[in-house]
């Protein structure tokens, strides 16, 4: 047990260490006698420590929120589309699964139609697991898993309660002590942080890919076409706004953007174009609307997964809604300070220096508030705006997103040369922000127009489906 | 009190990556569990047009196995470059924040930048000049 007399004063050479040794031996012989095991049998490994025992506690409380949310998250756009609409939305449902007993235990509960999320899942989990015959079987079943792997691995890296103290007590039977340290309340505490981000989030294009062609149909295809070239073109600004967040802060780590915006306040307000784009790209790596090119249901049905059924579908579906959860994580950690509730407000309980179980619950409970917010702002956003038609989703994408966030990168990284950040960080960054802003609207009359809308011929074009 | 282990990309502990390791094969056995049991609980049917592609009801016509159109191969392409030129601009990105304009050598550093991120404009341009940017 390392307390705090254990520190040895080093002065003579090797003595320290053998009497250090010795005085181990005693102190094992001593638990030795208390529990009758033998400790010298499996010592503790040196990567079992206070950090590793916090963040698989970590990851497996976010795991199981996060899949609960992905549930509530489909209530939640039913009943937010239906207030949108004026419709009522799901209120019948539930949790009575058509059992009379349960009826009867559950009396009280069915308000709301609360049940939906549950039913809908238990529904998908019970149907037919269907292969079409004319489909690449192997790659057919293995797309629904690769799309939901990287869906759930990439809230590793969010910061979701600050640190924590930790540790100062002796694991029964093994005998391993783990020592009192102070670490951080995250999934994999690694260091190459955000670039963790961007490698998980291309990963989702190969189920993506691998799902629309498996399935043999042409609405499939022509889906997963849209949707992969639009994950691949909104990655682009997406790196380039994270770039200028890394630019000002200096850091990979997400803990460590943080503790930037714990002492200069939210970056949000720091760089709101930044945050615009990034934003921006989540809806569309997502799928979400106004960029659900890959599903419209107007032209390809169901998009890249028409074919599929049952909990393979539901995967699809469940890794469309952790993604928004986890991007909208990232976005608050990186724009909206994390668990911080105020800018510029030290709030008991939610300052960087409290360490304690509550202060991580509450920081925790922050976050997540922040992550709902968002969730239900991208619903409102899809029930709110028009679909973008393809060609005008990728003219965005590549003439408007990629040439404003080098832009801003060009900008950042002349403000962090001439070392103007020593100033005012914040109003430093507005300004910037706002004078690029100008210099758009100034260029934007002296821009070629980029297209405009015509109407083409289909015999004979190369939109025709007949001669094709 | 010990101070917090802040990581840096100069001591790399791979013992941290453990978790990412541990979490993929979560994921991993997520995934197969679900699409196990769906596979055990749901029925089994045939039918004589159960498995004809669906077309929106309209008997198929041809394949789905067609050549696609040849921009979305060249959005893949630019793709690759700008993704690259990123990657390598985040280490830069990290550690720039230590030049400072009074060094000796801080206009060397810069230039040095500008001109990788010129490159990637002059790809740009390229492309943009290709008409690979132009969707309609």
């Amino acid at each position: 047990m390392g307390g705090p007399g254990a520190k040895m004063a080093d002065g003579v050479g090797g003595r320290g260490g053998r009497a250090d040794a010795g005085r181990h031996g005693a102190e094992r012989r001593a638990t030795q006698a208390r529990t009758g095991y033998h400790a010298d049998l499996m010592p503790r490994p040196e990567w079992f420590n206070a950090q590793f025992i916090v963040s698989v506690i970590t990851i497996l409380i976010v795991v199981h929120v996060l899949l609960v949310m992905a549930g509530i998250s489909i209530y939640l756009e039913r009943k937010i589309s239906a207030w949108m609409q004026d419709r009522v939305g799901p209120n019948r449902t539930g949790f009575d699964l058509g059992l009379p007993l349960l009826k009867k235990l559950t009396r009280g509960f069915g308000f709301w139609g609360l049940g939906q999320s549950l039913a809908d899942g238990i529904k998908m989990m019970l149907k037919e697991d269907w292969t079409p015959p004319k489909a690449d079987k192997v790659l057919f079943m293995l797309a629904p898993a690769i799309i939901v792997i990287p869906a759930l691995i990439g809230f590793a890296i969010v910061p979701w309660g600050g640190e924590f103290r930790f540790g100062g007590f002796t694991i029964p039977l093994l005998n391993w002590d783990i020592p009192l340290e102070t670490v951080q309340v995250i999934g994999a505490n690694i260091n190459i942080g955000l670039v963790y981000l961007l490698a998980v989030a291309s990963l989702g294009i190969y189920g993506v890919v691998l799902g629309s062609w498996a399935s043999n149909n042409k609405y499939s295809f022509l889906g997963g076409l849209r949707a992969s070239s639009q994950m691949l073109s909104y990655e682009i600004p997406m790196g380039l706004s994270i770039l200028s967040v890394l630019l000002v802060t200096g850091t990979l780590l997400p803990t460590a953007v943080l503790d930037y915006q714990l002492e200069h306040g939210w970056l949000i307000f720091a760089q709101p174009l930044v945050g615009v784009i990034f934003f921006i790209c989540i809806l569309a790596e997502c799928n979400r609307a106004p960029f659900d090119n890959a599903e419209c249901e107007s032209e390809l049905v169901g998009g890249y997964h028409t074919e599929y059924s049952s909990m393979r579908f539901g995967l699809f579906f469940l890794a469309e809604y952790t993604h928004m959860a986890t991007n909208s994580a990232i976005f608050a950690v990186l724009f909206l300070g994390g668990w911080t509730l105020l800018p510029w407000v030290d709030i008991p309980l939610l300052r960087a220096e409290d360490v304690g179980l509550l202060a991580v619950l509450a920081k925790f409970a922050v976050l997540f508030g922040k992550v709902v917010l968002l969730i239900c702002f991208m619903m409102v956003i899809r029930w709110s705006l028009p679909r973008l038609r393809f060609d005008q989703v990728m003219q965005m994408g590549w003439q408007a997103m990629i040439p404003l966030s080098l832009v801003l990168v060009l900008v950042n990284t002349v403000l962090v040369y001439y070392n103007f950040f020593a100033m005012s960080p914040t109003l430093v960054m507005l300004v910037s922000n706002v004078a690029v802003v100008a210099l758009i609207l100034a260029v934007i009359p002296f821009l070629p127009r980029a297209t405009s809308n015509r109407k083409i011929r289909l015999s004979g074009s190369r939109f025709s489906a007949l001669e094709a | 009190m010990t101070p917090t282990m802040i990581p840096t990309l100069a001591n790399t502990d791979i013992a941290s990556y453990l978790l990412i390791l541990i979490l993929i094969g979560g994921a991993i056995s997520f995934a197969v569990i679900n699409l196990g049991a769906s596979y055990l609980l749901g029925p089994r049917r045939q039918g004589q047009t159960k498995g004809i592609t669906y077309e929106s009801g309209m008997n198929p016509v041809g394949t789905a196995r067609k050549r696609f159109n040849v921009r979305f191969y060249l959005i893949a392409m630019v793709f690759l470059v700008f993704d690259i030129e990123i990657i390598f601009l985040y280490p830069w990105a990290v550690t720039f924040s230590n030049v400072d304009h009074t060094m000796t050598d801080a206009l060397t550093w810069l230039g040095r930048i500008l001109f990788f991120i010129l490159t990637t404009i002059v790809a740009y341009v390229y492309g943009m000049r290709k008409g690979v940017f132009k969707f309609d």
